[in-house]
């Protein structure tokens, strides 16, 4: 990994809401920050709707996000309005009860900013570069779900390709062949149908698919939860195959703790829509600071029966292990590289965790 | 452990019919199922774990076949007793968690109603069930006592009937109470804890719910004082009106202080023992003051040795003796028809309408022998008849059945070969010939008859060594149970305050709210606990649970299993588990059967199969599983599992198997013993094979496992 450094994804304050009825909305996704270096495998965790198969789909566009930005490569990809939108709601509040002139041509410019900066925000993500998206890939949970029964091997791998315009049959079927190869199946198998398969042969099939448009990031939505343990190993080595020597870079979405941490560099936990600790995995392994982070190291199982009799399970009870009474938290860096969401106090206490080790 | 056999599984052999030919999805399994205690099934997705639990709760597929085995329930045959029969066992006394809780609730009925269905059809069935159950066995045991020589005496009867019906009438009012009283703590330091924070959402719903627990606690023995609870819930209320108004609940600390207080202390005092409360109440003709239970308990002790607990007790121990006595007599006998019926049916077979006779009349023998007085059914002579009789008839149907086939697979074969002699493509294939084995068909009846005279010889000695008086005390408590299940009785509102505590154990939040809603208003996770406390409330004697947390992530996967736990350490459940996890497993299961292709590859307790794993396949499993500690290479199984429309010669894994021996390929290993519970099928336990090392990776994890294991328990 020659540019450690260089950001290859940048998710800036990430809000995807829902709206439900007319009066309230489900904040699925509420201001997630983080970054995905070049080469890396990005894991992200947390219980089943704490919306990180959202922040995945957000991220290829399959919503229209809320608020914040997604930068892939320098550029905007995503954008959404609300912040702006909020900030000159609040203007115009204050406004009309200001009788300052110097205030209100004060408001009067902010209105006039949050304005553009929202124009631009509309603009970069309605012409967002099609050819940089299609960089981004992705492989779905379900392997026998998200293939298409009545379509051979070769259609569903060459389908990115044609949509992409390519017309030359003797280059897409090469290219279809030299993927299959890549994933461990072989040439006969492109003119086969997916119920032929077996479980991890299927989801190889959605490795392909996904590889054969070259993408420089994938998003791999649980892409073994659905699969059996024997077949989970040959999955998790053929990603990790892939990435050494494609160089592919990865945000791998999974609640298999004991998965994300042999396979990650860096994770991210989430609770609720937010993202509540992030680090190395090592470190965060080490040193898990946040209490839900804590309650979910507990949790994992571990496939030795005298362990697994005196493991003491932490339950997370969010009213109990804070107090956001007079200080709110947000999200910040305890020691470098690791964040967590916390306030002034627990930072202090969590500094001094990290030091005391 | 427990030693009582709940479940057991003899020979199971599952077939499926395909368009391809017949699918053999379990081949030859045994195992047996201990009350109170996991077995852990593991295996990968078509290795027959589903079709066994299919099979064993009766709802496997249309074009299943079940081509042989017993598996034994409370002395029946599940897979020999008729439908109706089946329907009082299935979900009430065996429940299954699913593995898709889409497909597995109905969409159009509230979650409510299908949660608290089973429970008021049970309650009905169930009660209905335990009175028959309950005269049945009071009908013999008068009889039994008549044979003793005592005369009968009705009197005795009914006024233990009336001491339960007492007791039961303070014990139901006495449980909602107490679990009112608890639920009530709870909420009363949720409450405080959240005023503390200043973080109540849902001031006025949290006030009610409160209220309602409270009130629901007063009771003879558990708030005495209803007076005052009243007061301070009335109190409460007003007080909950005013935070409301006032937004802020800080005013509510005080009365809600109070009231945790007195529940506190009410959950403190001793239970009294109803049983004995009953008969002091019925045999002394006492009547209930305003006595403490610990008061009462001293009270009421002396009537459980009285007189009529005396007479009750002897006369049970007389009706026992007497009626075991009878039943060895029959044993005897019967073990004569046995031996008798051994010859007949080993020499030449004689007519079929002669050997049904036979078989009739036998089975009548047999059936005599049975004692009455017996709580545990665990003998084959209750599923003598059905057994015998079917298998007689695959003898008689082969006889004739076998000519037929094979005509019919000559004609087909000639038609075939006529057509491709002459260049065309034939339509279809031939079906392909299915004889029955005449031979092994033999064997089973003979095998039948030897096993349970057997078993009678074995029991004939036991009876020699009974303790009556042990064996009389706890039928007694048997018949108490019985008699109590036929009086207690769920109302609607019960039900649905099961069902909400039980939605709450599940880790639904809001459960009040989520009763009225649909299925489709859940999430996945949230579906599957709604199918997990289905199953719970109808408190079965065994859980199948199919890969239930499969679908579920880490935290959620870890409450559920703790519940299960939870309720099988409760409740004496049951549990079979079957997942592919072996994570899972190392948390619950007390036995482990590791199943592939069909078999059951090794079978023991968790530590043996965990810490001394003998079968490769079980090395691969464990190799398989990431690692919170390293970052090797994991080592996949390569390839997928055989088609079994096809099983292959030798051992199913050989072809996945980097320690196969050439024996492998050719024949199927036996089970080979390693320690009185420990199995495996591996030839590499052979006193000829070679000696083979488990995977370096194996055998580094169990050494870190075993030295942490040392560790936490020093």
């Amino acid at each position: 990994m020659a540019n450690e450094n260089e950001v290859l994804l940048r998710v800036e304050n990430l809000c995807q809401y829902f709206r439900l009825d007319a009066n309230s909305v489900n904040k699925a996704v509420d201001n997630v920050s983080f970054d995905i270096k070049k080469g890396e495998v990005f894991g992200l965790v947390g219980e089943s709707g704490c919306g990180k198969t959202t922040t995945g789909r957000s991220i290829i566009k399959l919503y229209d996000i809320t608020s914040g930005s997604v930068w892939f490569k320098g550029q905007r990809i995503c954008a959404g309005t609300k912040s702006y939108k909020d900030a000159i709601a609040a203007a115009r509040k204050e406004k009309r009860s200001c009788k300052d002139p110097a205030r209100l041509a004060e408001l009067d410019a902010v209105i006039a900013d949050q304005k553009a900066q929202m124009k631009a925000a509309q603009s970069d993500h309605k012409h967002a570069d099609r050819k940089l998206i299609n960089e981004i890939q992705m492989i779905f949970q379900d392997p026998i779900a998200s293939l298409d029964p009545r379509m051979t091997v070769r259609d569903i791998i060459a389908e990115g390709l044609v949509i992409k315009g390519i017309k030359d049959k003797e280059y897409i079927d090469n290219k279809v062949f030299e993927m299959l190869e890549t994933v461990g199946l072989v040439r006969e198998h492109a003119s086969r149908y997916p119920h032929e398969f077996s479980g991890g042969q299927r989801q190889r099939i959605g490795v392909a698919r996904s590889l054969v448009m070259e993408p420089s990031l994938v998003i791999a939505d649980e892409p073994i939860s659905a699969l059996d343990v024997s077949i989970r190993a040959q999955i998790i080595n053929l990603l990790n195959d892939l990435r050494n020597e494609l160089g592919i870079t990865i945000l791998f979405i999974a609640h298999d703790l004991s998965v994300v941490k042999y396979f990650s560099d860096r994770i991210g936990v989430m609770y609720f829509g937010k993202m509540v600790e992030l680090a190395d995995s090592d470190e965060l392994f080490r040193h898990p600071l946040h209490p839900y982070t804590r309650s979910l190291l507990s949790a994992i199982p571990q496939p030795d029966p005298n362990y697994e009799k005196n493991r003491k399970r932490i339950v997370y009870n969010p009213i109990a292990d804070h107090d956001y009474r007079t200080s709110q938290p947000s999200f910040r860096e305890v020691c470098p590289g690791h964040f967590v969401l916390c306030n002034d106090e627990e930072l202090a206490a969590y500094r001094k965790i990290v030091e005391a080790d | 452990m427990s030693t009582e056999k709940k479940l057991q599984v003899k020979d199971l052999t599952i077939s499926f019919r395909t368009v391809n030919g017949k699918l053999q999805a379990v081949r030859d399994i045994n195992f047996d199922l201990y009350k109170g205690e996991t077995l852990a099934i593991v295996g990968e997705s078509g290795s027959g774990k589903s079709a066994t639990s299919k099979t064993i709760l009766g709802i496997s597929a249309n074009n299943t076949i079940v081509e042989g085995g017993e598996i034994l329930y409370d002395g029946k045959d599940l897979l020999k007793i008729s439908e109706e029969d089946f329907h009082a066992i299935r979900g009430d006394k065996i429940a299954m968690v699913f593995q898709d809780p889409l497909s597995s609730l109905n969409p159009i009925m509230r979650v409510g109603k299908q949660l608290t269905e089973a429970m008021l059809l049970k309650n009905k069935a169930n009660r209905r069930e335990c009175r028959k159950k309950l005269n049945t066995s009071l009908k013999h045991m008068s009889a039994s006592m008549v044979g003793a020589g005592l005369a009968e005496d009705k009197a005795l009867f009914e006024t233990f009937r009336r001491i339960i019906k007492t007791e039961a009438k303070y014990e139901g009012p006495y449980d909602t109470a107490h679990t009112n009283a608890a639920a009530a703590l709870k909420a009363c330091d949720d409450m405080l804890l959240a005023i503390e924070k200043d973080a109540l959402t849902d001031v006025k719903g949290d006030c009610r719910e409160l209220k309602n627990y409270c009130n629901g606690a007063i009771d003879h023995f558990v708030v005495r004082d209803g007076e005052k609870m009243k007061s301070l819930t009335a109190q409460l209320m007003k007080q909950c009106g005013e935070a409301v108004h006032a937004k802020s609940c800080k005013g509510l600390t005080p009365v809600v202080t109070e009231l945790r207080s007195l529940v506190e202390e009410a959950l403190a005092c001793e239970a009294p023992d109803f049983f004995a409360l009953a008969c002091y109440l019925v045999l002394d003709g006492k009547t209930l003051g305003n006595e403490t239970a610990a008061e009462l308990n001293k009270l009421t002790s002396p009537s459980l040795t009285g007189p009529f607990m005396t007479k009750f007790m002897d006369s049970a121990r007389a009706a026992l003796e007497y009626s075991s006595r009878k039943s060895v007599e029959g044993m005897k006998a019967a073990m004569a028809a046995l031996s008798e019926a051994e010859s007949y049916f080993g020499g030449e077979m004689p007519a079929e309408a002669e050997a049904k006779k036979k078989a009739a009349a036998l089975a009548d023998t047999v059936e005599a022998a049975i004692d009455p007085l017996e709580t545990v059914k665990e003998s084959s002579a209750y599923t003598f008849r059905v057994s015998f009789s079917s298998a007689l008839d695959t003898y008689y149907k082969g006889v004739s059945g076998n000519v037929t086939e094979q005509a019919r697979f000559d004609k087909q074969t000639a038609k075939y070969e006529a057509a491709v002699a002459k260049g065309k493509t034939p339509n279809g294939k031939v079906a392909p010939l299915a004889l029955v084995d005449l031979d092994i068909a033999r064997e089973s009846i003979s095998h039948i008859l030897v096993t349970l005279k057997d078993q009678f010889a074995a029991r004939t000695e036991a009876v020699a060594k009974f303790d009556f008086g042990k064996r009389s005390a706890t039928y007694v408590s048997w018949l108490h149970e019985t008699a109590l299940g036929e009086i207690h009785r769920i109302t609607r509102s019960m039900a649905k305050d099961t069902a909400i505590r039980i939605m709450e154990q599940v880790g639904i939040s809001e459960a009040r709210k989520r009763y009225h809603q649909y299925p489709f208003e859940f999430s996945g996770g949230m579906r599957q606990r709604i199918v997990i406390a289905i199953s719970l409330t109808a408190d079965p004697d065994i859980l199948i649970c199919d890969e239930p947390t499969t679908a579920l992530d880490v935290t959620i996967q870890a409450q559920i299993l703790e519940l299960i736990n939870n309720l099988k350490r409760e409740r004496d459940l049951s549990v079979i588990f079957i997942t592919h996890d072996l994570g899972v497993v190392a948390n619950m299961a007390d036995r482990i059967a590791v199943m592939y292709a069909g078999k059951i590859v090794e079978y023991g307790t968790a530590e043996d199969v965990f810490y001394h794993p003998a079968h490769p396949y079980t090395w691969a499993l464990l190799a398989s599983i990431p690692d919170l500690n390293s970052k090797d290479k994991l080592e996949a199984i390569p390839g997928t599992p055989p088609n079994m429309i096809y099983p292959p010669v030798g051992d199913a894994f050989a072809a996945r198997n980097k320690y196969a021996l050439q024996i492998d390929f050719e024949e199927q290993p036996p089970m080979f013993q390693i320690s009185d519970t420990h199995y495996a099928a591996t030839w590499l336990l052979h006193p000829n094979a070679p000696h083979v090392e488990m995977p370096e990776i194996v055998k580094e994890r169990i050494a870190r496992m075993s030295k942490l294991g040392g560790e936490n328990n020093g």
